[in-house]
């Protein structure tokens, strides 16, 4: 039986530098999921965590390696339905023009699937969003309640595989513990795949069995059982403090 | 007009290159460039309309509303320097639209079937179409520049690239007719346009010149969209690669 996701020796270039000794952003990188699991992919700020999730949502393109869903490579899958199973979640929340419901209806628009409006509203107020005028355009929301909404769109498009890049940065603990509360939720319920960028190593340990570590355009693969054994504050010291001479 | 008195009119051109020698602008190059071009590419119009009037052979009236749509793409093209195949797409718009006035014009009698109407009004549409064209492509790559955000957020949600681009298109489709579409609010008012003006000039009934008019206004604003919605949908995917991810 194949794996559910396979990453082999992915490698991208960093265009932007001329240095021979360091022209990968990260190589070799390789890893095999082969059941839904909770990855906390955690490394110091330029170690290429969200170039891997752009790369992994076919956002971007890797300049070498391979990428298996089902055992089926990316390249010989459709971009749109690769998209659909694998969907990326930006640390920054871009609201589409319209209003708050426009952007939750959005998938059921792209794909003309029926509104799944009383999923819809359990997920407002699992996120404490409730309180919401859905009528309200989205680009007047805070930042906060845009980082959701973003988020609980891209749950109605119940992909198999979430890239969540830093979704938490932006919230307050409050806000921060019930997207977390609801991530693990879902992924028991929907038997959904979560690779999850952060920096906060509390939240790494809190969310994750399994801890991906990027550094030196390298990626290490732990338990988090066995990562987390030791104290956070030295993990941070080793993990993310920023590497010298790194990107 | 003799040509004695139109050599006259190049005082203004002196007076203007005086003024910047003057002011040290350094303009005045460029204005006797343009001032010996303008001349030279309207008087040799004059002669070729002069003999295809005198023919009124379909053959010639093709090729110069050929060479008019060669020019016009050529020159619109320049706006998406690095787009492949940007040339031959603005030629098929402009073509389409061009192909649709015309068939509108003549078909219904509006016209007649004649060169002396048939060059100018395509001349006229077809340098429209151009300006249309040039803001579009401008506007459209400022818009994905704009909305790099917004077309990644729907790729990933799964769009296809008509699906990520639908709101952009019809944002830079709007700004490109905004000229189109605020001088025809205000003609008359604030200007009174070229055609009529000529015609009248020549000698004709003002009420005569004012249909004329009329009939180029909604000729340009029916060009200008037919020729920017159609350029949207055939160039949207030139700033997509393959596989769906955004160039820019």
């Amino acid at each position: 039986m194949s794996a559910l996701f396979e990453i082999h020796n992915l490698a991208k270039h960093n265009w932007d530098n001329g240095d021979q000794a360091s022209k990968y952003i990260f190589s070799q990188l390789s890893a095999e999921i082969t059941e839904p699991e909770r990855i906390a992919l955690i490394g110091a700020s330029g170690q290429g965590k969200s170039t891997l999730l752009r790369i992994l949502a076919l956002l971007d393109t890797p300049d070498e390696g391979d990428l298996l869903l089902d055992g089926a490579s990316y390249k010989n899958t459709n971009v749109r339905l690769w998209r659909m199973g694998v969907s990326y979640v930006a640390q920054q929340a871009v609201m589409l023009p319209g209003s708050v419901e426009d952007n939750l209806r959005m998938v059921s628009k792209l794909h003309g699937l029926a509104y799944d409006s009383v999923l819809a509203a359990q997920l407002l107020k699992q996120l404490g969003l409730d309180y919401l005028d859905l009528g309200k355009q989205a680009a007047d929301c805070s930042g906060g309640e845009k980082q959701r909404i973003s988020l609980i769109r891209s749950l109605l498009l119940r992909p198999r595989i979430l890239l969540l890049d830093e979704i938490t940065a932006s919230l307050d603990i409050n806000s921060t513990q019930k997207v977390e509360e609801l991530l693990m939720d879902w992924h028991l319920k929907e038997e959904t795949l979560l690779i999850w960028v952060t920096h906060d190593l509390e939240q790494a340990r809190r969310i994750s069995n399994r801890t991906w570590v990027m550094g030196r355009g390298e990626l290490q693969d732990h338990s988090s059982d066995s990562f987390f054994a030791e104290p956070v504050a030295v993990l941070a010291q080793k993990f993310i403090q920023p590497v010298k001479g790194s990107l | 007009m003799t040509l004695t008195a139109l050599s006259f009119t190049l005082l203004f051109v002196i007076g203007t290159m005086l003024v910047s020698i003057w002011q040290k602008l350094g303009l005045e190059k460029d204005i006797a460039i343009g001032t010996i071009r303008s001349a030279v590419q309207l008087l040799a119009v004059g002669y070729v309309l002069q003999f295809i009037f005198h023919t009124g052979h379909i053959v010639f009236i093709l090729i110069i509303i050929f060479t008019m749509i060669c020019v016009a793409s050529w020159n619109a093209a320049k706006r998406g320097k690095g787009l492949p195949g940007l040339v031959w797409r603005i030629a098929l718009a402009v073509t389409a639209s061009e192909i649709m006035m015309m068939g509108i014009l003549l078909g219904l009698h509006i016209v007649k079937a004649t060169p002396q109407y048939i060059i100018p009004i395509s001349g006229m549409t077809i340098g429209n179409a151009m300006v249309v064209s040039g803001l579009f492509i401008n506007q459209i790559k400022q818009e994905i520049r704009r909305s790099k955000g917004e077309i990644e957020t729907l790729l990933s949600l799964g769009a296809t690239a008509q699906q990520a681009m639908q709101e952009v298109r019809a944002r830079a489709v709007k700004f490109s007719m905004i000229p189109t579409i605020d001088g025809m609010k205000t003609v008359g008012l604030v200007q009174l346009p070229g055609m009529m003006t000529g015609m009248i000039i020549a000698g004709a009934n003002p009420i005569i010149a004012v249909r004329y008019q009329i009939l180029i206004v909604f000729s340009f604003t029916a060009s200008a969209a037919i020729t920017s919605m159609l350029l949207s949908v055939l160039i949207y995917r030139l700033f997509f690669t393959a596989d769906l991810r955004l160039k820019l």
